[in-house]
């Protein structure tokens, strides 16, 4: 089972959306996480990200996502009072190790917290997005912008669990050796193959006329009801945070001292996100159809 | 009289630093719509030729070239793979590397857009060679989610969506079953037949091919050695001494009969014909009194097993049952062939005799120490030398003596094999030795060498247990076949009795003498024809 979400074709608005809609939310939610480092607001997207992937049918997906980010936040909450002295409630006095001293503040701390909080919640919405928008569905809408690099996207997608079964394998093979060969040999061996596999998918590619370089003329596809929806919800989360940012809402503060504004527009903020993140999936319009028999 | 479509001149070809040409002076013509099997040992130019029909020789390998040689018109010399591919579609060996997109329906479509087809065209075709292929019910799923045969459908479907006048395909069966196979070929010979598409396509398992065959041309050391119908090629293969002849063609050379026969049921006409059609003793039946006095003297006068499973189940979370309440037990000194089909279960048991897996329920008993040779040798080779892979006495004994200094990547595909069999046994004497698929893509001399170094290894008191599709290998090494069904174990015996009877999983010979006196191997199949013909 993969810690990075894979999509998977499901029942749900997220997934008939077109894939631009669809990315569109994930990366409206990703940038609220680029432009605030209020707690409340952090914690509003991964809600929102948890509610839709719920919603979508992907929870195990995000829930796995979820679980992958812990340890990164806690590597940056414990670095960071390590690496930043200033703060005026210290906590723990350290020595000197080669003139730099290693004090522990409250403030580094806690500013350590947030940035971990942060990370952890960067990491969702692209949890979201690689659980919910097909990737090829993607290239098709990137082939105007950019055909090879959304076509080498598309193969990083395609090729990542393969060489993750790759590197499962030649793990296997070291552990049924009698002297089992170093981790770094492994590793190098892995690499190694990765290229070879790389060079195999590059011929794979030459022989379905690659380097032609022709374009197929785009099918013209209008909105559908699930894409307005989808896209009135990234439109939201982006209006919300851009402005709110603009207003000076969710100011935080780290160092000399602590300080973390908890008022009305920071509660309204958050709120908005969190309606926003269900505007696709609400009223009836947002339901599927029913086959018939 | 058909245009041809692949149109070779006094073709030669060099790979980058290599010394040998790999293609040498190839003069070759295959017409429109034909069935074309080459045949040759392995390293002998097969692969080579099939890159140069497609471009990838010389414009993607590089090296040097010189000689003509056309594909459906184009010079591969002057259009690269990309303008070729309007002609040709390929499919290579290992489905996993040359399915691109994580979809069927788009990986279907790839080559059509890098075409630039419109869009409806593109959906249209991409319809068509789904219901031809037999994969419309696949389209909708993703590429990482099929099974090995599955892929390779799709990966021939991806190949043909744009109608190309030739279809090249390299050993496209060396990965599945041989139900999948024997399906596979004779879906490319009904798409040949009704399309028309000309298909080249590269094997070991000839006997599998010819029966669907117009022509076979045989390479060796990169150079045409043979290019004639099936029947003749089996007549000059059986003359050449029979590396490349089909089991049935051998057996009929060992009895001193002819023509020797393209296919099995030729086989059976042509015996009828002399009036050989029952032959010997009926086939060896299992009857339950035999099997079960066979297993009470197993359990009551055999010391300690090798290995032993006892109601072994392993189940998977959101997945299939694996394997169901398994009963094992396996001798020191027993040759076993493990068989069955894909998803039986036979990989699973080996990895749980080794300890890479647990099994969620009974017990698993060794007596010592397991060896296992996983599917893909390549995986146990993990550092720059073979010197540093192993020692000199195991680089002998895998024939590399003198060749510690090469990358263990530049070995050939049997000799990396040899090199990853030494590397697991470096470790003293084994009580079991497990072999996962040992002879994909390996020709003849090659599967009679892993025979008898099989046999070194039961001789030196070891259980060797090898988990094979491959019959005709099973029916060479092994005293023992245990069938298994999907977790289960159907069939153990001996080699005449369970495969002498059967359908798919049963050899050649075997099908052509109809399990007559428990005959598998030509050897044994022309001993009995040659005592029917004194009798």
């Amino acid at each position: 089972m993969s810690l990075v979400p894979v999509y998977r074709r499901r029942p749900s608005p997220l997934h008939v959306a077109s894939a631009g809609a669809t990315t569109a939310l994930c990366v409206s939610l990703a940038l609220v996480c680029a432009l605030y480092d209020h707690p409340v607001v952090v914690v509003a997207v991964i809600v929102a990200v948890i509610g839709a992937g719920l919603a979508a049918g992907v929870g195990s997906e995000i829930a796995r996502a979820a679980r992958l980010s812990v340890p990164l936040a806690l590597l940056v909450t414990l670095i960071n009072p390590l690496v930043y002295a200033e703060g005026n409630t210290l906590l723990v006095r350290g020595g000197s190790v080669l003139g730099h001293r290693f004090d522990i503040t409250l403030e580094a701390l806690a500013a350590g917290g947030l940035a971990g909080l942060r990370v952890a919640a960067f990491v969702m919405p692209f949890a979201l997005f690689a659980a919910c928008v097909d990737p090829d569905d993607l290239l098709r809408s990137l082939r105007r912008v950019s055909y090879r690099s959304a076509l080498t996207a598309a193969l990083a997608t395609r090729l990542v669990p393969v060489l993750a079964r790759d590197a499962t394998r030649m793990g296997d093979a070291a552990r049924c050796r009698p002297h089992p060969p170093g981790r770094l040999a492994v590793a190098r061996a892995a690499l190694s193959g990765a290229l070879e596999r790389a060079v195999d998918v590059a011929a794979a590619l030459e022989v379905r006329g690659y380097s032609a370089g022709r374009r197929s003329a785009r099918a013209h596809r209008s909105l559908s009801r699930h894409d307005v929806r989808v896209l009135t919800a990234a439109a939201i989360v982006v209006s919300a945070a851009v402005a709110g940012k603009l207003g000076g809402v969710a100011p935080v503060a780290s160092y000399p001292v602590l300080e973390i504004t908890l008022g009305p527009a920071e509660f309204a903020l958050s709120a908005l996100l969190l309606v926003a993140a269900a505007v696709p999936f609400a009223g009836r319009s947002a339901r599927l159809g029913v086959a018939h028999a | 009289m058909p245009e041809p479509v692949v149109s070779a001149a006094a073709f030669n070809y060099r790979y980058p630093e290599a010394h040998a040409p790999a293609l040498r002076d190839l003069d070759l013509e295959l017409e429109e719509g034909s069935f074309t099997v080459l045949a040759g040992s392995s390293g002998s130019g097969k692969s080579t030729l099939l890159r140069a029909l497609c471009g990838l020789v010389p414009h993607f390998h590089g090296g040097d070239v010189s000689g003509d040689l056309t594909v459906g018109g184009l010079s591969v010399r002057e259009h690269g793979p990309a303008e070729l591919a309007a002609v040709c579609g390929t499919v290579f060996q290992d489905p996993e590397t040359q399915v691109v997109m994580g979809g069927v329906r788009s990986e279907l479509a790839l080559a059509l857009e890098h075409r630039g087809e419109p869009a409806a065209a593109v959906a249209r075709a991409v319809e068509e060679v789904a219901l031809a292929m037999g994969v419309a019910h696949l389209l909708d799923r993703r590429t990482e989610t099929l099974s090995g045969g599955e892929l390779q459908r799709v990966a021939i479907a991806a190949a043909l969506a744009g109608r190309p006048a030739l279809l090249l395909l390299d050993e496209p069966t060396s990965q599945l079953d041989p139900v999948a196979g024997d399906e596979l070929i004779w879906l490319l010979r009904r798409l040949n037949e009704e399309w028309g598409t000309a298909v080249v396509i590269a094997e070991h398992r000839l006997e599998r091919c010819l029966p669907a065959a117009d022509r076979v041309v045989a390479i060796e050391r990169g150079a045409v050695v043979c290019d004639s119908p099936p029947a003749d090629f089996l007549a000059w293969a059986a003359a050449e001494g029979g590396a490349l002849a089909t089991p049935v063609a051998r057996m009929f050379s060992l009895a001193g009969l002819g023509p020797v026969p393209a296919t099995v049921k030729q086989a059976r006409e042509s015996l009828r014909a002399t009036g050989l059609a029952e032959v010997g003793a009926p086939a060896v039946e299992a009857s339950p009194e035999a099997s079960a006095r066979r297993l009470a003297w197993r359990r009551e006068r055999r010391p300690a097993p090798a290995l032993q499973a006892r109601e072994v189940w392993l189940e998977i979370e959101d997945g299939p049952r694996v394997l169901a309440g398994v009963e094992l037990r396996f001798e020191r000194g027993e040759k076993v062939a493990l068989m069955g089909r894909n998803g039986a279960g036979k990989s699973t048991l080996l990895r749980l005799f080794k300890g890479l897996q647990e099994p969620t329920r009974g017990r698993l008993d060794c007596s010592g120490e397991v060896a296992l040779l996983l599917q893909n040798p390549g995986d146990y080779l993990v550092h720059d030398h073979a010197s540093e892979e192993a020692g000199e006495a195991a680089l002998a004994a895998a024939g590399l003596a003198g060749r510690g200094q090469a990358h263990p990547r530049d070995l050939s595909g049997g000799e990396r094999q040899r090199l990853a069999l030494e590397v697991v046994l470096s470790g003293g004497p084994c009580a079991a030795v497990l072999l996962d698929e040992p002879t994909r893509g390996m020709d003849r001399p090659h599967k009679d060498a892993l025979s008898q170094r099989i046999g070194e290894l039961a001789a030196a008191g070891a259980a060797v247990v090898v988990a094979t599709h491959d019959t005709e290998f099973a029916a060479t090494f092994a005293d023992r076949v245990v069938l298994m069904g999907p977790g289960t174990v159907i069939a153990d015996g001996p080699p005449a009795e369970v495969l002498a009877g059967g359908w798919h999983f049963s050899t050649d010979v075997a099908r052509t003498l109809g399990g007559a006196g428990g005959a598998l191997t030509p050897e044994q199949g022309a001993r009995l024809l040659a005592r029917e013909l004194v009798g």
